[in-house]
């Protein structure tokens, strides 16, 4: 196996809770009038704000913010984003900071956010992400964007690779799309048609979760699709050219839908939510440990060797143990990171997950629920924000207050693993205050 | 010796133009280091040294070009694939293996015979070259 340097955790300095938690509908700005216009600001600002009164605190409660966006410089013009738009929420003069991991950038907005709370230096932190994925602002206009075309994605994409070694040897950014699923089908022993089935189903559960979910971009179900298209059979129709291989064995169902969106948490020193949430009702999520890791994209099996490690660490530093884990996430604009993580966490037992998956057991009314929300091919990928916009659906699935996509039993302790920006790892475990 | 500010980078393509393929060896554990870089990330050793590789390997994955990933640049190369290659002395790194078909690669892992050995070759880009491999065919 290549090789790979490890870390030893150790715990917080004091322990840290999410009080508040907010996010806006994932969505094509450009193309609807209702929100064509819409400004890094105003979404960033909503998702803010929203996180603010579901904590209970005000902007003067909050001493620092975070702020996560993948692509400034190309989607808004920026290069010091959160210096713009803080008085949008009521934080002119206070300090932040922006940082960029790409389609990691809402997992790290959870490790920067409680670092800074657990050092003892800041009690209240807000963190939040905006992502135009879709759209590009207009040069030398204040508000107008215009579709992130096919080409311009791909140029800045591109970015993501290391320009000394990586892009010349053209396989580490090529790899991306299929190298999880021909680790898991040889390592496993599974065919090529069980790893198939197992693409697809994931595709059916993600968009069976996103059509109770309303913040969800693509609601209608497979089962819809395929009646649309004349196939009574879903799987007749995730196996036909309305669904083409687009990879090695990555369907095009199982690819990120890029959009427009932004989330946000405020994160507070444990020992302090009373005084921080003041009347309300529901309880504080601790976050119990972060693990974190990356690989170079010419590192063999990147995601996979990256995902051990951030797992490894905060297994170690938490003392949770797999079964403990209720409920999961994955980022998975890349369908097969869905089914890896899982089992790497333990989530799911190792060479049975794909199983667990054709079955339907990890949909939101299955024993074994994994992105509850549709994950990034069914909820939608506004880059930097996926990962809070989870935070988001798993902190409402441990309050109860998912609605039509609430799991069958209360999860108390949940897992969020992390991953992109060719390529980061962060994984962390947060756990309902008793 | 010292920890050197030094044109790594540069004196690797450098060293594909006449021919050489070059990594970096760690002096202090023996790890070598592909593509080359400043320090050891086996043992943490802070210097390595120039070392010309033997070329020859072990491919262990094997993942097909699809429209999702590859470019028009790439019908040059021929058939080829992806996947994770094992230097003779060491390295592990993902790269192009050139002579692997769909078929060829349905024999090789129905005949179990991963892992597979290649040989590394220097290949002309568009301005620079760099380093693929070829399938080693059984005599």
């Amino acid at each position: 196996m290549a090789v790979m340097n490890q870390t030893k955790l150790h715990p917080y300095s004091r322990s840290v809770s999410i009080i508040g938690v907010g996010c806006t509908p994932f969505m094509y700005t450009v193309d609807n009038e209702e929100t064509n216009g819409l400004t890094e600001g105003e979404l960033f600002g909503y998702a803010a704000l929203k996180a603010m009164e579901d904590a209970g605190v005000n902007p003067k409660d909050i001493d620092f913010y975070f702020h996560g966006e993948a692509s400034p410089l190309n989607g808004s013009n920026y290069l010091t984003p959160n210096v713009q738009i803080a008085n949008w929420f009521g934080m002119k003069g206070k300090g932040s900071i922006h940082h960029s991991e790409a389609c990691c950038t809402g997992y790290y907005a959870v490790e920067e956010a409680v670092n800074a709370v657990a050092s003892g230096k800041y009690d209240c932190v807000l963190s939040g992400c905006v992502e135009f994925g879709d759209s590009l602002a207009i040069p030398n206009h204040p508000y107008k964007r215009e579709k992130m075309t096919m080409d311009k994605f791909l140029q800045t994409t591109a970015w993501l690779y290391d320009r000394n070694y990586t892009r010349s040897l053209m396989a580490g950014q090529e790899l991306i799309y299929d190298d999880a699923a021909e680790w898991y089908k040889r390592t496993r022993g599974i065919t090529d048609q069980e790893m198939d089935d197992t693409l697809n189903w994931m595709c059916i559960n993600n968009r069976k979760n996103a059509s109770v979910n309303p913040l969800a971009i693509e609601r209608k179900t497979y089962e819809e699709l395929a009646k649309e298209f004349g196939f009574d059979d879903v799987m007749d129709y995730m196996r036909s050219p309305y669904n083409p291989k687009m990879g090695d064995f990555l369907r095009a169902g199982g690819l990120e839908i890029k959009c427009d969106g932004a989330a946000a948490v405020i994160v507070c020193a444990t020992d302090m939510v009373d005084r921080f949430m003041g009347n309300k009702s529901h309880k504080a999520i601790e976050v119990l440990g972060i693990g974190c890791s990356a690989c170079e994209a010419t590192t063999p099996h990147f995601e996979v060797n990256a995902t051990e490690e951030a797992v490894r660490q905060v297994y170690e530093v938490t003392g949770v143990k797999p079964e403990e884990i209720d409920l999961f996430y994955a980022n998975d604009f890349i369908i097969t990171s869905h089914l890896i993580a899982a089992e790497i966490a333990g989530y799911l037992p190792y060479g049975e997950g794909w199983k667990y998956i054709c079955e339907g057991r990890t949909a939101y009314d299955g024993d074994k629920p994994i992105n509850t929300n549709g994950g990034r091919t069914s909820f939608g990928h506004a880059h930097a924000a996926s990962g809070l916009a989870d935070l988001y659906e798993a902190v409402h699935q441990m309050r109860g207050e998912a609605g039509e996509g609430q799991v069958k039993k209360l999860p108390k302790t949940t897992m969020l693993r992390g991953y992109g920006g060719a390529q980061n790892i962060c994984t962390y475990i947060i756990r309902t205050a008793d | 010796m010292a920890i050197k500010l030094e044109k790594v980078v540069e004196k690797f393509y450098q060293g594909l133009e006449e021919g050489r393929i070059l990594g970096r060896k760690c002096p202090k554990c023996g790890a070598v280091e592909f593509p080359p870089v400043y320090a050891c990330n086996s043992c943490g050793n802070l210097e390595t040294e120039w070392f010309e590789i033997s070329g020859k390997g072990k491919m262990h994955s094997i993942v097909m070009p699809a429209p999702l990933s590859s470019k028009p640049e790439y019908k040059a190369l021929g058939k080829f694939a992806y996947g994770e290659i094992e230097l003779e002395e060491g390295a592990r790194f993902n790269a192009v293996v050139r002579g692997i078909t769909k078929k060829k690669r349905r024999e090789i892992l129905e005949s179990g015979r991963m892992p597979v050995d290649v040989k590394a070759a220097i290949y002309q880009r568009d301005g620079y070259k760099t380093v693929v491999f070829d399938l080693v065919e059984e005599e």
